[in-house]
């Protein structure tokens, strides 16, 4: 067999052949300075400057923004909303994704089939889903909303999504409704990787199925676990498709979240500085959860 | 784990109850995009299947028709004007261009770094993972307001030239796409043992020719699920889309742009987001299999 000669241009350097990593890895580089680091500066730069409301000129004036975004009873406000909007989305998806789970693990005939069913409602737009509920859950003539009254824990013609108490379980309806299937996918995959024979013993044993689901699945699925919430978490907290489309952040801020105060403010006011401002102290709150997230779970994606 | 026949039964009904229970909103939908107005807008009650099934919905969204033309043919009497306004033909186009040039650039850039990541050992691969991964995180809004301010700089606003307003969204999609579409082929790659690369150049082979030769036809399925994710992700995308076009539409826009002041057009919305849906359905379920490993970056393998 004859053996191949290295086609290298011998007057190449090295860094831009194959061998190296450089050519490689660039483009993907390129494309995130580009398109992410520089405007991620920008924005922070942009943050410096207060935008004078009259004349629409912008100031030098470094911590303006950052110290009325700490003053800001909106922004306080829209930062509950976000962990509120996060951590009863995450507990119920969790739940119903584990229990559906657990009873769509089967070989049987059909569940393959209904496994299928159950991923389509991750790929319908959630802007589509939102207007999918807001349908469902308008109070003259949408099916959820009839339902309710019908059973009369609501008046008449009563506005879920138009008033202030039951606007953001409005909201999160749609959410849990899209994403349970997400854990339900992943709660899956995991439970089927499980190893038999713990629970063969556990069997013998005489535990009961409650027993080994606590003393043995959780244990063995929390890193399975772990990574769901992350990946789950770091959305819900930039959440803002549902809620621009259902409630537009209303009524008044009911439901109004971090991403979609710095989109009201863009779309508003115009007072680009203070939008990017709360945009970037949700790029904050993501990353401190993570890593914290990460640190105390050992999880590494 | 075995059960009684009655348990089984049981778990078989309840198991049917939950998947229909999450078809539903689905179904009522497709319902709602065949039913005319007076059904959709019932004051007294919810309309299920008592009504005359019309194709009204989707010949005015999909086909461009009149409706107030439409409604005089038929003897309807609604003869309601705007008929440009509801046509989303050119939505449809607008949005498959975007999607699949997204996809496009994300899978051609996305592969070459996860190659590398997968086989080549370098300083600074750490931080580049972390880059990647940190880049997932990025919210979307956070890099907003300078964009739209770069895009008109650079002449890429929609307003200004529609090629480049096409080009700007698809930049950005493939920026969005990145993370999930490199983590993910950087864990098909790392599927395949380092020894088959390692064989070819053993063999004289340099290392492009056994990524192109050798290793990229082994994991063609991988890259063609990230391909398909990347898809539906930029056919999903809201958030960008809303703020960095005007005249370009993506379906998921457009159907805002139906919630008119006179109330909304519910059976268009219907029509339209059942029409949008069914893409998403079909590449779904051929990706299947990779699905979980999507979604969670690579990090779990079914």
């Amino acid at each position: 067999m004859s053996v191949a000669v290295a086609t290298r241009a011998p007057w190449l350097p090295r860094f831009i052949t194959s061998e190296h990593p450089l050519p490689w890895l660039l483009p993907a580089a390129a494309l995130m300075t580009v398109f992410g680091i520089y405007p991620l500066i920008s924005a922070f730069i942009s943050t410096l400057y207060r935008k004078n409301a009259a004349t629409r000129k912008l100031i030098f004036d470094p911590d303006y923004n950052w110290v009325k975004v700490f003053g800001d009873e909106r922004m306080w406000n829209a930062l509950m909303n976000t962990l509120i909007y996060t951590s009863v989305a995450l507990v119920f998806q969790l739940v119903l994704g584990m229990l559906i789970a657990l009873l769509l693990d089967s070989d049987r005939k059909g569940y393959g089939f209904m496994r299928a069913l159950m991923t389509l409602p991750l790929v319908i737009p959630p802007a589509v889903t939102a207007m999918m509920f807001l349908m469902m859950l308008n109070g003259s003539f949408g099916v959820i909303a009839q339902g309710i009254i019908w059973t009369g824990l609501l008046p008449d013609n009563f506005s879920i999504l138009g008033d202030a108490s039951t606007a953001l379980p409005g909201v999160l309806l749609a959410e849990i409704w899209q994403w349970t299937p997400f854990m339900v996918l992943i709660m899956l995959a995991g439970l089927r990787s499980l190893p038999k024979e713990p629970f063969e013993a556990a069997a013998i044993d005489g535990a009961t199925n409650v027993q080994a689901f606590f003393k043995l699945t959780l244990p063995m699925m929390s890193k399975v676990i772990a990574i769901a919430v992350l990946i789950r978490g770091i959305d819900l907290l930039r959440a803002f498709d549902y809620v621009k489309v259902m409630t537009d952040s209303g009524p008044g801020t009911a439901t109004e979240t971090l991403t979609s105060y710095s989109g009201r403010i863009y779309f508003g006011n115009a007072d680009f500085p203070y939008a990017s401002t709360i945009a970037l102290l949700t790029l904050i709150l993501v990353i401190i959860t993570s890593t914290v997230f990460m640190k105390a779970f050992k999880v590494k994606l | 784990m075995e059960l009684s026949r009655p348990m089984q039964i049981l778990r078989d009904v309840t198991a049917a109850l939950v998947t229909a229970l999450f078809m539903f909103p689905v179904f009522w939908w497709a319902l709602t995009s065949i039913k005319p107005i007076s059904a959709v807008f019932n004051k007294d009650r919810v309309v299920w299947f008592d009504f005359t099934p019309t194709l009204i919905n989707y010949a005015v969204t999909l086909f461009g028709r009149s409706r107030s033309q439409m409604a005089i043919d038929e003897g309807l009497g609604m003869g309601v004007a705007g008929a440009e306004a509801y046509d989303s033909r050119q939505t449809i186009v607008d949005s498959i261009i975007i999607s699949v040039g997204a996809t496009t650039v994300t899978i051609l850039v996305a592969v070459f770094a996860a190659y590398a990541l997968s086989r080549m050992r370098f300083q600074g691969r750490e931080s580049y993972l972390n880059w990647v991964l940190g880049q997932r995180f990025m919210p979307p809004i956070a890099i907003l307001v300078p964009l739209v301010t770069i895009y008109s700089g650079l002449g890429m606003r929609d307003i200004q030239n529609i090629y480049l307003g096409y080009i700007g969204l698809m930049l950005i999609y493939a920026l969005m796409n990145l993370p999930i579409a490199l983590l993910l082929m950087k864990s098909f790659f790392d599927d395949i043992p380092k020894d088959v690369d390692e064989a070819a150049m053993i063999d004289g082979a340099t290392r492009w020719q056994s990524f192109s030769k050798v290793v990229l036809p082994m994991v063609r399925g991988g890259v063609a699920a990230s391909a398909v994710l990347c898809f539906v992700f930029s056919w999903t995308e809201f958030l960008l889309s809303l703020f960095l076009t005007t005249d370009i539409r993506t379906v998921p826009v457009k159907i805002q742009t139906f919630v008119t002041s006179t109330g909304n057009e519910w059976g268009f919305i219907a029509a339209l987001g059942t029409a949008a849906m069914i893409p998403s359905f079909i590449f779904i379920l051929l990706v299947q299999r990779h699905l979980v490993r999507g979604l969670t970056l690579g990090s779990l393998k079914e």
